[in-house]
């Protein structure tokens, strides 16, 4: 059922059992409280808390509150966490490695321990470069965020050399499982200009410009340049940028949220078609699918690396097997009244099927009300009513009787399936058609409404029996 | 293909099993339904509690964490926030048992749209939410049975008992917990 075996979830507990508990709390604050994984694509939301953007789109769809503070929130206000992003996916990286090291036995304690420690160090200083260390210029070259292993990949060879025979061998096992496709040597992109940044709004210029620069014409932010320009503009670049995003294809834009009240099923439909996504089901599963697409395609806008709308269909198609329209389900009644609810539905086969659970309940209905109507005789037996009273509640037997067509008696609790429904008076008489639940547009207009017993206000208002 | 509750759900047995806090056991039932949890809570010490071990069984709903589980004690359990009585038909008394959670910091298991909640008194962060756990459920669920939450009794004869007669309570409780370990 699950992608992975049990053993191969990752999670911040499997620290504690090494030497290096520590780590289970940097682990556990650079994952989503909601979905206790990684981090997604970290959304930041107004009252500074971060979750990934699938998990808070989901959470505010569902009840627009923060769901660690509960303050109000709203979906537009979400904003990217890119650094949260970078440490997340700095620490991923390493992470196999190190939770390796730390598992060994203790004869290598005393270097294991010291690793992690290098490790994380380097890694965390290659995900931020440092912008004064000059190296050699490679112009008009692009770094990307998917550079970072390759950089990674050697620090850690320098170190290895230092170290014994055993861990070299060991390290050398981890990088080879650990290379990646794009692992090409790129050379450190710092600038041997003889300029520095300015620490604002990160443009270069001579150390004697800052201070005036500083004062007369620094913008106030870092400016960054599209990719285009940086393209022929690179001696403006600095290491901060990589930081940045990757040029990529021109962005989706998001989708607005729908009022769905205020559109027809019809409508609704054709919005569905026109998003390109499935358009059948009831109107309850077309609003949740609508609204899962949304959360679907604006997280995928926020990400840094979107994906591509045949991988979203995916995403949607798995989110329609398990909560959408083809769920299996353990709560029956729950998919028995979308199912009714389809126009497709078969009202013959349905009856058919359950006859005989219908039967039950009608008997079980007549049974429960015949002892009502004895509880009721007794009790009228018992308070010694006057003939004239008694012989209104027999009339009102009479209209009530399953025997008698139409009455609103009857027509209130035409619903089979309502178990509740069984302790109360007559179920539907045996030569009708039993009324399926929560059929569209049957709702009784006069459920809830007092029943009137027209015999006994007869009887009142004229001193006789029912009308003849 | 698994589904955000499925993977959050492994995702927190695996925690329990790696770090499962004292006294308390929880996982899936069977490997095939990951919504469908048992737990076994022990009685805490110093309470007439202690030495009892109580089953409870824990749903999840397909949009868990979105939605909070249900869960109900198993066996009899004599607390003034908790009635279990088997031969009870379930529908007017379902309420009461999930209200087994309404502890102290209180958990209240229902979702929290305002107009579905009964008991108003509720404060918006004693409500679910996604960032609960279900081992934050149970940890509160044991708290609660060091000390019950008399402002929503679920079982009045219980919460009267536990007010005015502790001894008796007292005994009451540890009888239970004798029986039901077949003493």
């Amino acid at each position: 059922m699950a992608d992975k075996g049990f053993d191969d979830i990752a999670d911040s507990t499997d620290w504690l059992a090494t030497p290096l508990p520590g780590l289970a709390a940097v682990e556990a604050a650079l994952r989503c409280q909601i979905c206790k994984d990684f981090y997604a694509t970290p959304m930041l939301t107004s009252c500074n808390h971060t979750f990934c953007s699938m998990c808070i789109r989901r959470a505010l769809a569902n009840d627009g509150k923060c769901p660690a503070c509960r303050s109000s929130q709203e979906l537009s206000k979400l904003r990217s966490n890119w650094s949260m992003e970078e440490a997340v996916l700095a620490f991923v990286r390493t992470r196999d490695d190190v939770l390796a090291l730390a598992r060994k036995p203790p004869t290598v304690l005393v270097e294991t321990v010291e690793v992690p420690v290098a490790t994380t160090t380097t890694t965390a200083s290659s995900a931020s470069p440092p912008p004064k260390h000059a190296l050699d210029v490679d112009e008009g070259k692009e770094y990307a965020a998917e550079d970072q292993p390759a950089k990674r990949l050697r620090s850690s060879a320098r170190r290895s050399k230092t170290r014994g025979a055993e861990l070299t061998a060991e390290m050398a096992r981890q990088e080879a499982s650990f290379s990646m496709p794009s692992s090409h040597s790129v050379p450190d992109q710092t600038y041997n200009d003889g300029l520095v940044a300015c620490p604002i709004c990160l443009e270069r210029m001579k150390e004697v410009q800052v201070d005036r620069h500083l004062d007369s014409s620094c913008p106030g932010t870092p400016q960054e340049q599209p990719p285009k320009q940086k393209s022929t503009s690179s001696s403006h670049r600095n290491g901060f940028q990589v930081l940045s995003r990757p040029a990529a294809p021109p962005k989706p834009e998001r989708l607005p949220t729908l009022s769905y009240s205020m559109l027809k099923d019809a409508q609704l439909r054709k919005k569905l078609a026109d998003l390109g996504i499935p358009k059948d089901g009831s109107r309850e599963i077309l609003q949740k699918r609508h609204q899962e697409w949304i959360t679907i395609w604006n997280a995928n806008c926020d990400s840094l690396h979107p994906k591509r709308k045949s991988e979203l269909l995916q995403d949607l198609d798995v989110w329609e097997r398990t909560l959408g329209s083809r769920a299996p389900t353990s709560s029956r009644s729950i998919h028995q009244g979308a199912q009714i609810k389809d126009k497709g539905f078969d009202h013959a086969a349905w009856s058919a099927k359950h006859d005989s659970s219908f039967q039950d309940l009608v008997a079980s209905a007549r049974k429960s009300r015949a002892q009502a109507l004895q509880k009721a005789n007794e009790g009228q037996a018992s308070t010694e009513m006057s003939p004239q009273q008694q012989s209104a509640g027999a009339s009102t037997t009479s209209m009530a009787s399953p025997s008698s067509p139409s009455h609103m008696h009857v027509d209130q609790n035409s619903l089979p399936l309502d178990v509740s429904s069984a302790s109360e008076p007559p179920g539907p008489p045996p030569n009708r058609e039993y009324t399926p639940p929560s059929m569209p547009g049957r709702s009784n207009p006069m459920a809830g409404l007092p029943v009137i017993d027209t015999a006994a206000m007869y009887y009142q208002l004229y001193g006789t029996g029912e009308p003849s | 293909m698994a589904s955000t509750a499925h993977r959050r759900l492994l995702q927190e047995y695996r925690a329990l099993t790696n770090n499962p806090p004292d006294g308390i056991t929880a996982g899936p039932m069977s490997e095939d339904d990951l919504l469908q949890w048992e737990a076994l809570i022990q009685g805490p010490e110093g309470t007439p509690f202690e030495g009892g071990i109580f089953p409870a069984e824990l749903k999840f709903p397909k949009d868990y964490p979105l939605a909070p589980p249900t869960m109900k004690f198993l066996g009899e359990i004599f607390h003034p926030n908790g009635m279990c009585c088997p031969h009870l038909p379930m529908g007017r008394y379902r309420r009461k048992l999930i209200n087994i959670a309404s502890v102290r910091p209180r958990l209240h298991l229902h979702p929290a749209s305002p107009g579905d909640d009964p008991n108003h008194y509720e404060h918006a962060s004693e409500r679910w939410s996604p960032i609960q756990s279900v081992e934050k459920i149970l940890i509160s669920v044991m708290s609660m049975l060091a000390e019950p939450n008399d402002e929503s009794p679920a079982n009045v004869e219980a919460a009267k008992m536990w007010r005015d007669r502790r001894a008796e309570y007292e005994q009451k409780v540890r009888d239970g917990v004798r029986r039901m370990l077949g003493l």
